[in-house]
């Protein structure tokens, strides 16, 4: 399992993001629980917790953001709302889709990856391919497209993965020698097409 | 009860470096892909418990797409086994987790050895392995096989392996997969797989677990019930990974470490990796260890020949059948040692060396362009590199190609790529008893029935050209090599020659003896008599190429023995140089012939041999006949 302390932060994350996306800053503990599916356990210990860092209050059965808690949320939900739309526009999901990709992946990724996302989406243009980044200049992995899902996990395996870095560190005849997550790969052409990046 | 663990891991990551640290040097260590594709096993007892070790291929996920993953995957679930030693690699901890968590929901007890600890912290990589290991739920143990840390703990831990069931971590995707995973899995039957690891399978489309549903069509019913995944698989893909670079970043803490402008990494690749300097550098490099090779190896012929004569001088095992059938064991033997050891003893240590080095990789990538002119995928250079040491495990690794049409050309190709023992005739042959110069022309001849035969071959399997798809491999960082390993695995790889081939040179020398006293050589000799009219050799030259057949470092001894030891005097230079290529070109030997039996089928193999080796008698009397035409 996942150490409580994980779930418990991921948990309060949660929570502030709800109360900032919500004008008036102060949500029903109801629908909290309806919309973060855990053991209320968890979100009562997170409440407690957030309420020791001064970041909410407990008004009866509602929640309020204090004005701590304020900056910190909008943070979290600017955050959220970039990973949603990086993901409906690089991967033209629905809104729905975005959203619930958006849940799953937000709490994983790094403040330097958002940072890179964020960059992305403001771009609003598509990635090309790998094969025209420069040599040696660093780019970000924006998506990956390939038909077969076989290939697209062994890439994504390998830690070739959207706002992942990637460098082209020498070209070889019909491929290229790759630099990504601190490894060198050997890369054919016919991979490396599939490859989006933004440079 | 023997407790059976298996091995897994990325390519590179020191599986069988820690496989031989727990049970000491029965299994070979390198340093790229497809030295591993069957499962090896090997056994020890630790405090009266026996353990069974069982060595994997390296592989980044468990799916079955390369022939690596389906022969790691069917280890994993087809065996018995009480669990799994994941070796992560320290320095990308989030793709070993990715494997781990693969691992982990297939309900597989394990114990992670964190590998390469020391370079990460060079690289300002610390990683909290007790945080890690509460986390995982799972024993984190930090191991250097090179120095034997943590091999006690590690078998510590693995006697205590199955305590961990149940408690591992699981990844949780999002409420809608977890959904379809509950459906799917309630529709698992017929099973002792753990049913949330089959239906992850079945979402992920591998179809191998279909099987396993009471029902099909929930498979397409969940599946478009997903509005919100689309491409579920995929989905499943990047949460893992997300799930395994979240933790990862958890317990690693990175250290700011000063790195030099540009390391002598980067530079040596610069040059390696050259699109022009690459190739010319690795041409130039073989050149130099053929060349290496052919100086030092004549030197310690020409002091163990000598030793021979010596030590022959000093016995006179007296008359007689026995006594005469004993003197030329012993100097087809003596002449077996001193015609090959040296040759493919010092060939295997260089081999091994560049190796280990991590050099062979970047060879590897020059060398796959050239493959292109026969419409081989890039990934068939292994094979033939390994070819150069022995056909017989070369044949085996063409298992890491695609298709059949592609693995059995690559094969096919082995007939022109000379084996240690190969290289030994040429070296210790041609080159000794000829001259220096006489051996490269063999090479070059060789060479160029490379090409032809390839040509040919093109022509005969019709594989067409397609997209470089499937070809990733990982360039590993150079490494200064361990001696102690280069001794191992040349020990191993040398150790067939001495275990088989020094009896062998022993009882051929005795079966000639036994054929010239019954008077039964011309019974080999006449009827084939006219291949050798052919060749413009002696009519007995045909036996070394016979008995060479049944093992390839007979050819050498076997010729001393027919010609009464005077090579140089009997034969002109052009006749030991057609000999050299007779002898070299086609599938070498009857072990070879037996591992493409098992390949590709009685029928085919035989074909083949016996296609390559008269297309090597008829090279090898071509290429003479062509020579003495423009030389005189």
């Amino acid at each position: 399992m996942t150490e409580e302390s994980d779930i418990l932060q991921i948990v309060e994350e949660d929570i502030l993001r709800i109360l900032g996306e919500e004008k008036s800053k102060r949500v029903s503990l109801e629908s909290i629980k309806s919309e973060i599916k855990v053991a209320y356990l968890f979100i009562s210990n997170a409440i407690k917790e957030l309420e020791r860092e001064g970041l909410v209050q407990s008004q009866g059965d509602f929640i309020v953001l204090t004005k701590e808690g304020f900056g910190k949320a909008e943070n979290i939900v600017k955050r959220h709302l970039v990973l949603e739309n990086y993901f409906k526009i690089k991967r033209t999901r629905s809104e729905r889709e975005a959203h619930k990709m958006t849940d799953i992946l937000e709490h994983y990724i790094s403040k330097e990856v958002i940072e890179h996302i964020k960059k992305l989406s403001t771009f609003k243009t598509e990635g090309f391919p790998l094969t025209k980044l420069e040599l040696n200049k660093e780019g970000i992995i924006t998506d990956i497209l390939f038909p077969d899902y076989g290939l697209f996990e062994r890439i994504v395996s390998m830690g070739i993965v959207p706002s992942e870095k990637i460098k082209v560190m020498y070209k070889i005849p019909d491929g290229m020698v790759i630099y990504v997550g601190g490894k060198k790969f050997a890369l054919g052409n016919d991979i490396a097409k599939g490859i989006e990046v933004l440079g | 009860m023997k407790l059976r663990i298996i091995l897994v891991g990325q390519p590179n990551v020191g599986k069988s470096c820690l496989l031989n640290a727990l049970v000491g040097p029965e299994v070979i260590v390198s340093n790229y892909p497809g030295t591993t594709v069957e499962v090896t096993t090997a056994e020890k007892t630790v405090a009266g418990e026996e353990i069974e070790f069982l060595d994997s291929p390296g592989i980044y996920s468990i799916s079955d797409r390369s022939e690596e993953e389906k022969v790691a995957e069917k280890a994993l679930f087809e065996e018995e086994i009480d669990g799994a030693i994941i070796i992560a690699d320290s320095v990308s901890l989030e793709r070993s987790l990715y494997l781990t968590f693969q691992v982990l929901e297939a309900e597989i007890p394990v114990v992670i050895a964190l590998n390469f600890v020391e370079s990460a912290e060079k690289k300002g990589i610390i990683i909290a392995h007790k945080k890690l290991s509460k986390i995982l739920g799972a024993p984190v143990i930090p191991i250097n096989p090179l120095t034997k840390r943590g091999m006690g703990e590690l078998v510590n831990a693995l006697l205590e392996i199955k305590e961990t069931k149940g408690k591992t971590f699981t990844v949780r995707y999002d409420d809608h997969i977890e959904d379809a995973i509950m459906e799917v899995s309630s529709q698992v039957t017929r099973t002792q797989l753990p049913k949330r690891f089959v239906a992850l399978r079945v979402l992920e489309e591998d179809a191998d677990f279909y099987g396993y549903l009471s029902d099909t069509r929930t498979i397409k019913a969940v599946k478009e019930g997903l509005i919100e995944h689309p491409k579920v698989a995929e989905d499943i893909a990047i949460t893992r990974y997300g799930t395994a670079a979240f933790i990862s970043g958890k317990v690693t803490h990175l250290v700011h470490v000063e790195e030099a402008a540009r390391s002598l990494d980067e530079r040596l690749d610069g040059a390696l990796l050259h699109s022009l300097g690459g190739p010319i550098l690795t041409i130039l490099t073989f050149v130099t260890i053929f060349g290496a090779l052919l100086f030092i190896g004549s030197w310690i012929q020409d002091i163990l020949t000598g030793f021979t004569e010596y030590l022959l001088s000093l016995i006179h095992l007296g008359v007689g059948f026995s006594g005469t059938a004993l003197e030329a064991g012993l100097a087809g033997m003596m002449a077996g040692i001193s015609i090959a050891l040296p040759y493919v003893f010092i060939f295997y240590i260089l081999f091994t060396l560049i190796e280990d080095a991590g050099l062979l990789s970047r060879y590897v990538v020059n060398l796959e362009r050239f493959l292109r002119w026969f419409n081989l995928p890039g990934s068939a250079i292994i094979p033939l590199a390994l070819g150069l040491g022995c056909t017989v495990p070369a044949t085996r690794s063409t298992r890491i190609l695609f298709t059949k049409k592609e693995k059995f050309f690559t094969a096919a190709l082995l007939s022109c790529v000379p084996c240690s023992s190969r290289i030994a005739i040429i070296m210790g042959v041609v080159g000794y008893f000829g001259s220096k110069w006489l051996a490269l022309s063999v090479f070059i001849t060789l060479f160029v029935s490379f090409l032809v035969w390839g040509g040919i071959m093109k022509r005969i399997t019709r594989i067409e050209k397609k997209p470089v798809l499937y070809e990733l491999p990982e360039l590993p960082p150079y490494r200064i090599p361990s001696i102690g390993n280069i001794v191992t695995k040349s020990w191993i790889r040398m150790k067939t020659f001495v275990y088989l081939v020094v009896p062998l040179l022993f009882l051929g020398g005795v079966a000639y003896a036994g054929l010239d006293t019954l008077g039964l050589t011309n019974v080999i000799v006449a009827p084939l008599s006219p291949i050798t009219w052919w060749l413009d050799l002696p009519n007995v030259a045909i036996i070394p190429l016979v008995f060479g057949f049944l093992q390839k470092d007979l050819t050498g001894s076997m010729l001393l023995l027919v010609l009464g030891g005077k090579v140089s005097s009997v034969l002109a230079p052009l006749q030991i140089y057609t000999f050299g290529v007779a002898a070299t070109i086609g599938i070498p030997c009857i072990i070879a012939l037996g591992m493409f039996i098992k390949e590709f089928g009685f029928n085919k193999a035989v074909l083949l041999t016996a296609a390559s080796i008269l297309y090597g008698l008829l090279f090898a009397g071509l290429a003479w006949r062509l020579i003495s035409l423009f030389c005189g």
